[in-house]
């Protein structure tokens, strides 16, 4: 017979499962023996359910091995102006109507953006339900019929300027975010000269309006910022920056200053020298900072400054207006550049390359994680936070980010618990098959005892125990430990009895009678007999370890958080809110842990039935 | 067979002192000192030498001392107590005192067991009314629409672990219909009229729990029935008995039934144990007072007495399941001798 040349098994499986052409064996080859790996494999390929299960968990499988590159996870993220958001992806998705009428403001808040026309109207986009209450999107009809020339958002609650002046405050207004100071309500009164808004901005529960007289007037609640300011500076204040909870102005002299009464303790009150004796042009703030720009075009940037906001990059050309996001900075360059630096986490620096190609930016709005650019001819352009694929969880997490590093983390907790269970099942397997007598029986016994113990409770007990001295790290290691040892002992009995029939078996007897050595007989005779029925077994395995560390993590014994597993993501979604307000951060872990298990057991299934030739006939 | 079920009993003693050994080695690596403890109210009123002197008096009274193997002896009620005044340990009763409810364990668990108890034998019950059936069925009419319908739910069943079932199951049945309460085993703040009033509150509260269990338990139990079924079917007998003109009825049920029985009844007995094991799931999404929310909460809080009572139970309860599992062969199989 012609040795016909062996193609690598994937490539065999693929053909045969897609192009479907089975080349025609001849006698002789149907009448080769097939070791009973081969007839299995031959055999599953043409089980349906069995390949898609395959396939859907290769694809999850891989999905979670490479995921991570993609979306690393930080343990110790987390937002608390991002939690609890529903999957989305139109946090810069400016209503048409408005690109249409042409735009004249834009605000950004955490999640949603509001925006006026050039006829004054309002618009608002992305999530604005800030909490169950708290709905941005109630405007009040006033603000709809009011002709708007400046916008803001805040935290949680939005203010805008009509023309005529009056000032507007929705959102939540429990926290005196709507009670204007009282200087500022004469002001209002007074009208023309006194109340002519050059600026208005808005942050976390303040919001400040600058005058073009040099009046500066903040409000909002003054537990948490730093709302008032010294009366000095009154009528020399040219431009605000408000961080989180204070902020700096450029006064009309050129110069920066802390203007508050919160100077004593806040890094912001330190103005650096290099800004002494230079004239300063424009300000912006993140949260945790402040930025300046000089008349020669060099940027300052103080304050908190933790995640590479003071990274000023290189610039072709003098900065002229200078933009701050929530952790970034964008800055509009003379030569028509838009520069971004600081926090890239949700892509708020990676300016598009259409921007830097474009020479006509008139104007950029930035806060928060968003950017938007407008082109002179009406093209808008954004970039930075769009929305979260799969929401976020309570503590403002990437659902995303969480669901494929804990998958990975949850299938390496899986495999390690099997080989463990399935080494450890061998071995006395093994042992107790093929010496017998009363190491047999001793190895049973233990079996016996383990194998009867309930499963979950003393794996609780034995993470509890052992876990309260382990750091996370090793509590991972403990729980791989405690699952692989626990679960030795279906795999045992499965190799024993194997090893116990096989003994029995003519070929064993020939092959003993033709001198072949015990060891060999073993390893190249009988193994090759048990892999396959090992190799069902450890399927299978694998789906209930993965099931009992996510079923461990869930109840609080398994990974601890914040590391993210399938399991531990569920814990603490069985209360009615979670079930119903936040679906997405049950649903999707949920999903895919569910269909991953299936799949598991679909493939084991099918092996089983493609071992078992009786299986055909059910 | 007397002779036999002694002898599995003097088995399972030995398993269960084994077990215990092991439980109780297993607690004291845990760096606790229930001398101190109890003596830290009073710390502050004490001066520093009364306090050690009273301290290892106190360790001397709870025998703290002692090796590990005399005091697990004195917990197990196989050695006097401290005071040398008689046995007083698990085996005559006293399942020790729970640190954090302040009260005897046996008081502590007596509410929960037989709440666990209850929903345990109710869900069995039910799971196995509608797998039999369920499973003799889909043999009958094995590869027929309904068979493959029912083949797809069962492979749900037992693939998706029984916390997701219990998430989706709350999704409609509290959240979206609000036909049942999402936790508990009471009303909150009801007053009853009567214990019937109490028990159907109960009832009410412990349906839905139930049902999820019932729902996770069908998936391996429907295919177990209806493997076993049509191996029974398939044998030669079935033909003859059927070539015998018997009614499908009798074929079924007398002759087919009877044989698939033996390893039905494996399953169902290794099923049970693990029924225990899902209700320690079940309990805590639920916030049942149950056996294993018990656990849940004495592990959460260090209550090492308390869990070893209940871990003890847990292996009391796998223990008996494997007595019953071996007798239930005989009565079920007669070709097979236990006691041979």
């Amino acid at each position: 017979m012609k040795a016909k040349k062996k193609e690598f098994f994937l490539v065999r499986w693929f053909k045969r499962c897609v192009l479907g052409d089975r080349s025609e064996l001849s006698t002789e080859e149907e009448e080769r023996i097939q070791t009973p790996m081969r007839a299995m494999v031959a055999s599953f390929v043409h089980k349906p359910l069995a390949m898609i299960g395959l396939i859907v968990f290769l694809a999850i499988f891989v999905f979670v091995l490479v995921g991570p590159k993609f979306w690393p996870l930080d343990l110790s993220e987390q937002d608390a102006s991002l939690t609890n958001l529903p999957p989305s992806s139109d946090m810069m998705k400016v209503p048409d109507a408005m690109l249409k009428a042409g735009i004249a403001d834009i605000a950004s808040g955490n999640t949603y953006g509001l925006g006026t026309d050039a006829n004054g109207q309002l618009y608002i986009w992305g999530h604005t339900k800030i909490t169950d209450k708290i709905d941005i999107a109630d405007i009040p009809q006033e603000v709809h019929d009011a002709d708007l020339v400046y916008i803001a958002a805040g935290t949680d609650h939005a203010v805008a300027v009509a023309e005529d002046g009056q000032v507007y405050v929705w959102g939540n207004t429990r926290l005196q975010q709507d009670k204007f100071s009282t200087d500022m309500t004469k002001a209002m009164k007074k009208g023309g000269e006194d109340w002519d808004v050059i600026q208005l901005e808005a942050s976390n529960q303040f919001s400040a309006i600058v005058c073009s007289d040099g009046n500066l007037y903040l409000w909002g609640n003054g537990n948490m910022a730093d709302i008032k300011i010294r009366s000095k500076y009154q009528g020399n204040i040219a431009k605000v920056a408000l961080t989180e909870n204070e902020y700096i102005c450029l006064l009309t002299d050129g110069t920066v200053a802390y203007t508050g009464y919160k100077d004593k303790n806040s890094s912001f009150a330190k103005i650096p020298a290099q800004l002494k004796g230079k004239t300063v042009v424009d300000i912006a703030s993140t949260s945790k900072s402040v930025a300046a720009i000089t008349e020669d075009g060099e940027i300052v940037v103080w304050g908190n400054a933790t995640k590479g906001e003071d990274a000023v990059p290189e610039l072709a050309s003098k900065p002229v207006h200078l933009y701050g996001g929530r952790y970034h900075y964008t800055a509009l360059l003379e030569n028509g550049d838009v520069v971004s630096w600081g926090d890239n986490k949700y892509r708020q620096i990676d300016v598009p390359d259409e921007v830097q190609a474009a020479d006509n930016i008139t104007a950029i709005y930035v806060s928060n994680y968003q950017n938007y650019a407008l082109a002179d001819d009406g093209q808008l352009y954004t970039w930075g936070l769009k929305g979260f694929t799969l929401g976020t969880d309570g503590l403002g997490r990437d659902m995303l980010t969480r669901i494929v590093n804990g998958g990975r983390v949850t299938m390496t907790v899986g495999a390690i618990s099997v080989i463990i269970a399935t080494i450890l099942g061998v071995l006395f397997g093994g042992i107790a098959g093929y010496f017998g007598g009363t190491l047999d029986i001793v190895i049973m016994r233990v079996a016996e005892i383990v194998g009867g113990l309930p499963f979950i409770p003393f794996a609780m007990i034995l993470s509890a125990v052992i876990g309260t001295r382990l750091d996370p790290t090793q509590r991972m290691y403990l729980i791989m430990v405690v699952l692989g040892v626990l679960s030795w002992v279906p795999t045992c009995r499965l190799v024993r009895a194997q090893i116990l029939a096989q003994r029995e078996m003519e070929y064993v007897t020939a092959a003993k009678a033709m001198g072949i050595r015990e060891g060999t007989i073993v390893f190249r005779h009988i193994l090759p007999n048990v892999i396959s029925l090992l190799i069902v077994s450890m399927t299978l395995d694998f789906a209930t370890c993965m099931l009992t560390e996510s079923t461990l993590s869930y109840l609080g014994f398994g990974i601890p958080l914040p590391t993210p597993t399938w399991g531990n993501l569920l814990n603490g979604a069985n209360n009615s809110i979670v079930i119903q307000q936040y679906w997405w951060q049950w649903v999707f872990p949920a999903a895919i842990f569910g269909i991953c298990t299936i799949c598991i057991n679909l493939i084991g299934d099918g092996l089983r039935d493609a071992l078992d030739p009786k299986a055909l006939e059910r | 067979m007397g002779k036999y079920i002694a002898k599995r009993i003097g088995y399972m003693a030995l398993v269960f002192l084994i077990v215990s050994f092991l439980m109780y080695a297993l607690y004291n690596l845990i760096p606790s000192d229930p001398a101190r403890a109890q003596l830290e109210a009073q710390k502050q009123g004490l001066r520093p030498e009364e306090y050690e002197r009273m301290y290892q008096q106190l360790r001397e009274q709870m025998g703290l001392d002692d090796p590990m193997v005399i005091r697990y002896a004195r917990w197990m009620g196989l050695w006097p107590d401290v005071e040398g005044s008689g046995f007083n340990g698990l085996l005559q009763g006293n399942f020790g005192y729970s640190e954090f409810f302040k009260q005897d364990v046996i008081e502590v668990i007596k509410a929960p067991m037989s709440n666990t108890i209850f929903i345990n034998i109710f869900s069995t019950i039910l799971a196995l009314g509608i797998t039999i059936p369920l499973g003799i069925y889909c043999a009958v009419h094995k590869g027929r629409k309904i068979d493959n319908g029912v083949q797809v739910v069962t492979m749900l069943g037992y693939s998706l672990p029984i916390y997701i079932i219990a998430l989706i199951f709350m999704f409609f049945f509290c959240v979206h219909w609000r036909i049942f309460p999402i936790s508990g085993t009471k009303t909150a703040g009801a007053i009853y009229a009567s214990q019937w009033d109490e028990f159907i509150d109960m009832l009410y509260h412990v349906t839905l729990p139930v049902i999820v269990m019932t729902f996770a338990s069908l998936g391996g139990m429907t295919r177990y029935v209806r493997s076993a079924m049509i191996d029974a079917l398939s044998m030669d007998y079935i033909r003859t008995a059927r070539a015998k003109g018997l009614k499908e009825k009798v074929v079924i049920y007398s002759h087919a039934w009877r044989n698939a029985l033996l390893p039905i009844v494996t399953s169902i007995i290794g099923w049970f144990i693990s029924i225990f094991s899902g209700s320690v799931i079940v309990e805590n999404t639920f916030s049942l007072n149950g056996m294993g929310k018990l656990y849940w909460t004495g592990l959460n809080n260090l209550d090492f007495e308390l869990v070893l009572a209940i871990q003890m139970f847990y292996t009391v309860v796998s223990l008996i399941g494997s007595l019953v599992m071996d007798i239930s062969y005989g009565l079920v199989d007669p070709r097979v001798r236990v006691d041979k």
